[in-house]
């Protein structure tokens, strides 16, 4: 109870600016990777199925390194190592952003790949006997099918991706985290702070899974199941769960 | 672009200490979160709706929130709220382990409901005690399919324990942008821990993928 007493908010009032800009970069840096993961995440996973093995073995390769290891070492080497190699150096921001993008984009081909294989070849073929060019046959009959298939798990994702904005804080990027320890060097009121900022963070990821379980409502397994006729079932996305770091 | 990966080799010492805290955090969080897992599995599958509410809630609040912020709550707050003055390693692994437990949980849970009703059925048909209902026939199946889920997080676990060098506990990734750091020899340091993680983590990783295509299969 005298620590209740003791609590005291005002030096979260006082620097509420700060504290929502740095809310303000976390969800759009959240929202940058995601969007640029998902066209990025479907090109890779083209190339995984219809490239051949020079593009699809490198592009596996690139997608096992991005899931086996974790993303906070992605982000330092991205920020501090990859200007050696490549001489031109990126802010922090874009190489926090670069790095979840490519974190990011490696489940998103996953998913993409598995919702693609899960179309049955009728469709292809069908299309094929159309006369449709393979572009056209791929963007107008394949991919219309293959949303509503993946949907589940990528709105998974975008949870995911939220979360892990978090770690790029290590990098010098003022996002929620890094303002709130920099308002705490100064005005050292951490459990004000520190919970304020968890809450808001809790209220973002909560917003986040309920819009996922919706989706995964509407578009869920259990629904195409349901609908599924003829010789081939509705195949199920796996919903990786990326707890993901 | 020269590449020297001899300074790697003369600081293995501070690297292996890196590797220890890696996997003490690792350690200390898993004895957490596995019997808290349980539990909550227990709970939330249990009769008592209070019970199964609570641990739905524990589920949702700890996996909507990410595992850097829960950290750096646990390294500032715990001590003033609790008179306790622990280590980055103990709060920061107390943090990953109190998480892990509701992903485990969940995991747990998929397991147990991916039985067919049918085993249920003929177990309460043979008048088995609710007890042995449980030991003799639902966990022992549902632990087979809770396997590679299971697998899969403690890649995720590992990956995670990185997160430990936000609050500056010196880890396997802090050793490596320090040593960096120092010699200014960041490529080398940083890819050859990543190598690391990623040598550590495939094989398991890919483990878990064919024991769950044998399951699949096994299953079908």
């Amino acid at each position: 109870m005298e620590l209740l007493a003791s609590l005291d908010f005002s030096a979260v009032w006082k620097y509420r600016e700060p504290l929502l800009w740095g809310l303000f970069t976390t969800l759009w840096m959240a929202c940058a990777a995601f969007v640029m993961a998902v066209p990025a995440g479907l090109l890779l996973a083209l190339g995984r199925l219809k490239g051949g093995w020079l593009v699809s073995l490198p592009i596996l390769a690139f997608v096992d390194l991005m899931r086996f290891t974790p993303l906070l070492v992605q982000a330092i080497w991205i920020h501090f190592a990859l200007p050696i190699v490549t001489g031109a150096s990126l802010s922090a921001v874009q190489s926090g952003v670069l790095a979840l993008t490519l974190h990011v984009s490696a489940y998103v081909c996953d998913i993409m790949r598995s919702g693609i294989t899960a179309i049955p070849r009728g469709q292809w073929e069908a299309a094929k006997a159309l006369g449709l060019r393979p572009i056209v046959c791929f963007s107008k009959v394949i991919l219309p099918q293959v949303w509503p298939l993946i949907l589940p798990a990528l709105a998974n994702v975008a949870v995911s991706t939220f979360k892990l904005t978090a770690i790029l804080g290590v990098l010098a990027i003022n996002d929620l985290m890094k303002i709130t320890n920099r308002v705490n060097n100064m005005v050292f009121r951490p459990i004000e702070l520190y919970t304020t900022a968890a809450l808001a963070y809790l209220a973002c990821g909560l917003v986040l899974t309920a819009i996922a379980t919706m989706v995964e409502r509407r578009f869920g397994a259990d629904r195409l199941t349901r609908r599924a006729t003829g010789p081939h079932k509705a195949p199920a996305v796996p919903a990786t769960t990326t707890s993901g770091v | 672009m020269d590449l020297n990966f001899d300074v790697v080799l003369a600081n293995l010492p501070a690297l292996w200490s890196g590797v220890q805290i890696t996997l003490a955090a690792f350690g200390i969080a898993l004895a957490i979160a596995f019997p808290l897992g349980t539990m909550l599995c227990a709970m939330r599958l249990g009769s008592n709706a209070t019970l199964s509410w609570v641990a739905a809630g524990y589920v949702a609040v700890f996996r909507a929130i990410p595992e850097v912020v829960l950290i750096f709550w646990m390294f500032y707050c715990l001590p003033p709220l609790t008179g306790f003055r622990a280590s980055g390693l103990a709060s920061g692994s107390l943090a990953l382990g109190l998480v892990s437990g509701a992903y485990l949980c969940e995991i747990f849970r998929g397991g147990v409901q991916s039985l067919g009703s049918g085993q249920w059925e003929a177990a309460k048909a043979l008048a088995l005690p609710r007890s042995a209902v449980w030991l003799r026939v639902v966990v022992p199946q549902a632990a087979r399919l809770a396997i590679p889920p299971f697998i899969n997080h403690m890649t995720e676990l590992l990956k995670g324990t990185t997160l430990l060098a936000t609050i500056g506990v010196a880890d396997l990734a802090l050793q490596s942008y320090v040593l960096g750091a120092q010699t200014f020899r960041y490529l080398e340091f940083l890819t050859a821990i990543a190598l690391v993680y990623f040598i550590v983590i495939f094989p398991v990783a890919r483990f878990a993928e064919h024991i769950e295509r044998k399951l699949a299969n096994a299953m079908s």
